[in-house]
């Protein structure tokens, strides 16, 4: 007798969805209510997102990129612990997943850097960025969750008064990478990281003078196109998540956040967050290769 | 002339302005990506044509590239999003 086809859904699978959509669509129609009445009143403080709170300026900062980075953060552990856990020598899916994604990062390090000092190290920070802007990026979209709403007015003496508010299911969760601070760290390290990797293999006399080269009349034009990197090796990253965020949220408005958001994000998170990902930690592996080599 | 209608006629125009200002950028700004995504579209689907066992990894370089390309139309988004909505 012939063996039954094996069902790719289990029963119990099958019911855990059937509640998380009730739960939603019960959720999203109670919540129609309480969203803004016109698209104005959403996009209008959409610009205001990245510099949150008043006073000094090490408290103006945007609480939701805090929460996600930690979420992100527990999630990256969490995979790495349950990975630990099974560790053998036949792998289980999960190793072999975490096994291959490796040996990928480290074809590219080995590739473009061939001494061994620095491919350890740089196959790390490559790693390490890619594992943090691939989870940041996918997690971004998939759930309606909460964002930060700022107001900005001014006062009768000219100053500046923000008012954060709180918003649960009229934006999809926030990225850590649609936070230009996020990105500017990260590509602020990388460019001390690679110099410091570039004096320690060339010399410092040697790295000095990488900066008159061709001729010295040159000094200004290679300083300038070193403070380039960073920027737009951030502000890439940024505008792509940002500009998806944006564009998501000023679709999903026409059907108050019910489906639209998911879908949406399957483009924009799932197939330009990765690319971007990619594109992050291969230009870091390229900045600090060409101040090594 | 009274002061209200002087008033309303200014925000009039700073809000054609901005509209006009982030469609021209937008506009200007996605015609050089295009071009350049275009270009190296096609001469991916060439070299494929040429040899196709390397399909695989002239797409990955292809998506890489794409990205790299993008970027000043990245920008021109975000310049838009900034004089819509933070002007």
């Amino acid at each position: 007798m012939p063996e039954k086809k094996r069902r790719r859904i289990s029963k119990k699978t099958k019911i855990q969805l059937t509640v998380f959509l009730i739960v939603y669509v019960t959720i999203g129609i109670i919540n129609v209510q309480y969203l803004p009445k016109s698209p104005s009143d959403i996009l209008g403080n959409v610009a205001n997102r990245w510099i949150v709170g008043t006073g000094p300026w090490y408290l103006r900062i945007n609480p939701m990129t805090i929460i996600m980075s930690l979420v992100v953060l527990a999630v990256i552990i969490w995979f790495a612990i349950s990975v630990h856990k099974e560790y053998s020598l036949i792998p289980t899916r999960k190793q072999a997943f975490a096994e291959s994604l490796m040996d990928f990062v480290y074809d590219i390090v080995q590739s473009s850097i061939p001494d061994e000092r620095f491919a350890r190290s740089t196959f790390m920070i490559a790693t390490t960025l890619f594992l943090y802007i691939v989870v940041s990026n996918l997690l971004g979209g998939v759930i309606p969750g909460i964002s930060v709403d700022v107001t900005k007015t001014l006062a009768e003496n000219g100053e500046i008064i923000r008012n954060v508010k709180f918003i649960l299911f009229s934006d999809t969760w926030f990225a850590p990478t649609a936070d230009l601070n996020t990105n500017l760290t990260y590509a602020l390290m990388v460019l001390v990281i690679s110099h410091y990797f570039g004096i320690k293999a060339k010399g410092f006399k040697a790295w000095l003078k990488s900066f008159i080269e061709p001729v010295p009349f040159l000094l200004p034009l290679n300083i300038i196109g070193e403070l380039a990197k960073p920027i737009s090796h951030s502000m890439r990253l940024f505008g792509n998540i940002t500009g998806g965020g944006v564009l998501v949220l000023a679709l999903s408005y026409f059907v108050k956040y019910m489906f639209l958001p998911p879908v949406l994000w399957g483009y924009f998170g799932i197939f330009s967050g990765l690319i971007q990902a990619f594109v992050f930690s291969t230009l870091t592996v390229a900045y600090i290769s060409a101040q090594v080599g | 002339m009274d002061q209200e209608s002087t008033k309303l006629i200014a925000d009039a125009i700073i809000i054609a302005g901005k509209a006009i200002g982030a469609g021209f950028c937008m506009g200007i700004g996605a015609i050089s990506p295009g071009i350049g995504e275009g270009n190296i579209g096609a001469h991916a689907m060439d070299s494929i044509a040429r040899q196709p066992e390397l399909a695989n990894s002239i797409t990955t370089r292809m998506l890489i590239a794409d990205a790299v390309a993008e970027t000043t139309g990245i920008y021109a988004l975000l310049i838009a999003f900034l004089i819509l909505f933070a002007l």
